[in-house]
């Protein structure tokens, strides 16, 4: 079986991810430089730039020259290899792995197509999932790098599929330059009046290795479909982390959240394609010249959806206080765990989901993730003990229009009779002593509770409550419910062997 | 085609988006009020509930049911598989007695912020959220006391929400609510309740509950007494403590059949008659 490869050529993806990065500068000049040969040459240039003569090469200068309002930005290449591999991790949705091809594309294995409805379908989803995050890209799937490579990049349709043996015929009509890996070969067909691949299939074998050498028969094999390349995977970091360095410090919180939006999507994306939902990040400003900043940010309900991080990154950072500007920050996810989803259906409220996480996420940053839960029943005797907070992970409701009108209303779960005797209120530990006061005859007349001494009117009980006996602290309690003066039933209890009493409860 | 306008036009699927989003938002007007279960307390109430969308107060003491008043409410409301939450100011909330109540833990949030300034704030991001169709803000045994504004923003985050705000005040410092109940207890049989303020009428009514309808199935203290205990009293010198001790302890053996500790409560009895000499 021949593997089948999807290419997917992002057009001048460093100035896109700028354009992205900042929408002002779409429809303007732009070129990206770097140095080289001891000038500064354009790497880059956008759409606008070209039209007005501007190329790859040309220096700073000339450029400027031809095209005097033409902006410029740094090009760092290592920067541009990093988010181009971000890029490329946000298809891991749709193919078990990648191999980057510097600097504007990316080979996935299509492999999986027919989980996505064949091969057209793959090309459909990679394509708008390109889109989604804001690039124009051209997808073609191939069965080799070379031709799905050559079209997307020199092609005249934006997406394509080769079906399998059908690579030379589909090459035929693109120009010499789509042989991009020899250039001498290309030059040499050029003297000899060559000028699309198809004229380079149909020559001789013999001919070709006489004239142009080995190279030329490579090239030769590579517009007939015979491409011995095979994708090489690329290894995933382990930690998914985004960087981001400013143009200029940013001093207040609005540019710093402009480019945390961005980084985000990135983030966001990446995640979603390895399937995982942040549970927890940190976010770190590096401060100029303070350095870094941690800011931590724990969620109480895993998430990938980057409107709900930068939300809580706002609400989080109004509360920080910075002593430098920002130049730099950096996204780290700490914790993730398994996405799984959820399918949504007509009548589905999202936005009452998306409320839901985004209050949780919100009280679980300003309050700390311990001060928020589901209280859970512990198995212990000691009322103090027998809860505890659990994570909150209320039932999902069953989703759809008519989900509401479905359901049947919920079995009344069965209670032990012991819960019938317990308060609403307990004191912290094992409560508080009890100052009281006894008549002749033993029985309690009153007792000073929340600040004043009341009578008592009723005493019920006792309950006995022991337990621990196998342990060093067994205990035993006796439980009375006491009806004081101007108050209502308090729970009291003294312990077996004493004469002290405590309250413990208020049946609130 | 009219699609293809609507798609062509920013502003009219802006539009759309909008509307759709506020319908979701919207509470459902299925549940208008959340009904306590207790028929003379529904009766009480305007509406024959809490009604959603307002700030309920539940004003008293902190032994006088209001807690269980609140969790009936909550139960309602879980019913309808809805969500809850509970600003627990004090930290004293027992949730294994609220399954009795009808609460659903699973459907229940307990927060407890470190910080009490963050109790207002936590009930208002709740509310604000429209997640929850009942927020618990208990300020019993608490220093806070809700400033005119807080009041205002809890009273709007509820109406916008269509929230219920169960709010527990201590006896002492009342808020502001728009619903206002004075619980107080009424002896060893029953606990009162008093319409303070409603802006729908039956302001200053009165009515007593029963203690034992608050907790369904739970026991009565009606018949209780002064000396409610499982035994008898025991006459016992002035300085001996609070003794109320099982029958099985009474009957082991060690003790009398009334608790008496024979050469301490009573005096030994005598072995004369039995060695046959004089008395």
């Amino acid at each position: 079986m021949s593997h089948r490869i999807v290419y997917v050529h992002l057009p001048r993806f460093p100035v896109q991810r700028r354009v992205l990065e900042e929408p002002g500068l779409a429809a303007q000049p732009l070129a990206l430089v770097h140095e080289t040969k001891g000038a500064l040459r354009v790497a880059f240039a956008s759409g606008t730039a070209q039209r007005d003569g501007v190329r790859a090469g040309m220096t700073l200068t000339a450029a400027r020259a031809l095209l005097p309002a033409l902006r410029d930005a740094p090009y760092d290449a290592a920067a541009e290899m990093q988010a181009l591999s971000s890029v490329a991790e946000g298809f891991l949705r749709f193919t078990p792995a990648f191999m980057l091809s510097a600097p504007d594309g990316v080979w996935l294995d299509a492999s999986a197509g027919s989980l996505f409805g064949g091969e057209a379908g793959l090309v459909e989803k990679v394509d708008a999932q390109a889109r989604a995050a804001g690039y124009r890209a051209r997808v073609v799937l191939a069965s080799e790098l070379f031709t799905a490579r050559a079209l997307a990049r020199n092609g005249a349709a934006t997406r394509a599929c080769v079906a399998p043996g059908g690579s030379e015929r589909a090459l035929a009509a693109l120009p010499l330059q789509a042989l991009e890996e020899a250039p001498e070969v290309v030059a040499s067909l050029r003297a000899l009046g060559l000028s699309t691949l198809g004229e380079l299939s149909v020559l001789q074998p013999t001919q070709v290795i006489s004239r142009l050498g080995a190279e030329g028969l490579r090239a030769q094999g590579l517009v007939r479909g015979q491409d011995p390349a095979r994708l090489l995977p690329a290894v995933l970091p382990e930690v998914v982390e985004e960087v981001r360095t400013l143009d200029a410090p940013a001093e207040s919180l609005e540019p710093l959240l402009f480019a945390l939006k961005a980084t985000l999507d990135r983030l966001s994306a990446r995640l979603r394609g390895r399937q995982r939902a942040a549970v927890r990040l940190t976010l770190t400003l590096v401060l100029e010249p303070a350095g870094p900043h941690p800011v931590p940010l724990a969620l109480a309900r895993p998430t990938t959806d980057p409107k709900l991080l930068l939300n809580l990154i706002r609400h989080r950072l109004e509360s920080v206080r910075l002593d430098a500007p920002v130049a730099t920050l950096i996204l780290t996810v700490d914790e993730s765990c398994e996405d799984h989803g959820q399918q949504g259906v007509l009548g589905d409220a999202p936005a009452g989901d998306a409320a839901l996480e985004t209050v949780l996420a919100r009280l679980a940053t300003a309050l700390g993730p311990e001060a928020l839960g589901s209280p859970v029943l512990a198995d212990d005797h000691r009322p103090e003990a027998a809860h505890a907070p659990g994570p909150f992970r209320p039932p999902r409701r069953e989703p759809g229009m008519f989900a509401e009108a479905r359901r049947s209303p919920p079995a009344a779960l069965p209670v032990p009779d012991w819960q019938l005797e317990r308060p609403v209120r307990l004191l912290s530990g094992e409560g508080e002593p009890m100052e009281v006061e006894l008549d002749a005859l033993g029985a309690l007349r009153s007792a000073r509770v929340l600040g004043k001494r009341r009578r008592v009117l009723a005493v019920a009980g006792p309950e006995r409550i022991g337990g621990q006996w196998w342990t060093e602290s067994p205990f035993q309690r006796d439980y009375y419910r006491v009806h004081l003066e101007g108050l209502g039933p308090a729970w009291v209890y003294r312990r077996a062997g004493e004469g002290e009493f405590y309250l413990h409860g208020l049946f609130d | 085609m009219e699609p293809t306008a609507a798609r062509a036009d920013p502003a009219v699927l802006e539009r759309l988006r909008e509307r759709i989003r506020t319908l979701q938002a919207a509470p459902r007007q299925l549940l208008s009020v959340l009904r306590t279960g207790l028929p003379p307390v529904d009766c009480l109430l305007p509406g024959g509930g809490f009604p959603l969308g307002q700030v309920v107060e539940l004003w008293g003491e902190p032994a006088s049911g209001r807690t269980r008043l609140a969790f009936r409410a909550i139960a309602e409301a879980h019913r309808a598989l809805r969500l809850a939450a509970w600003v627990d100011g004090p930290r004293t909330l027992y949730t294994p007695a609220l399954p009795s109540l009808g609460v659903r833990l699973e459907q229940l949030l307990v927060v407890r912020p470190p910080e009490s300034r963050q109790l207002a704030w936590s009930a208002l991001q709740l509310l604000r959220s429209g997640a929850f169709a009942a927020v618990g803000l208990d300020l019993t045994r608490t220093d806070v006391r809700l400033s005119p504004p807080e009041s205002r923003r809890l009273v709007e985050a509820a109406s916008r929400s269509g929230g219920l705000l169960l709010l527990l005040t201590p006896s002492e410092a009342p808020a502001d609510g728009t619903l206002r109940l004075h619980v107080s207890a009424a002896g060893p049989r029953a606990m009162r309740l008093e319409v303070v303020r409603s802006r729908q009428g039956s302001a200053s009514r009165t009515i007593e509950v029963p203690w034992e309808l608050l907790t369904p199935g739970g026991p009565s203290d009606a018949a209780a007494g002064s000396h409610g205990l499982d035994a008898p009293p025991v006459p016992m010198p002035p300085s001996t403590p609070f003794r109320r001790v099982r029958a099985c302890t009474l009957r082991d053996g060690l003790v009398g059949i009334q608790g008496q500790r024979p050469g301490r409560d009573l005096p030994l009895p005598s072995f004369a008659p039995s060695l046959g000499v004089g008395s």
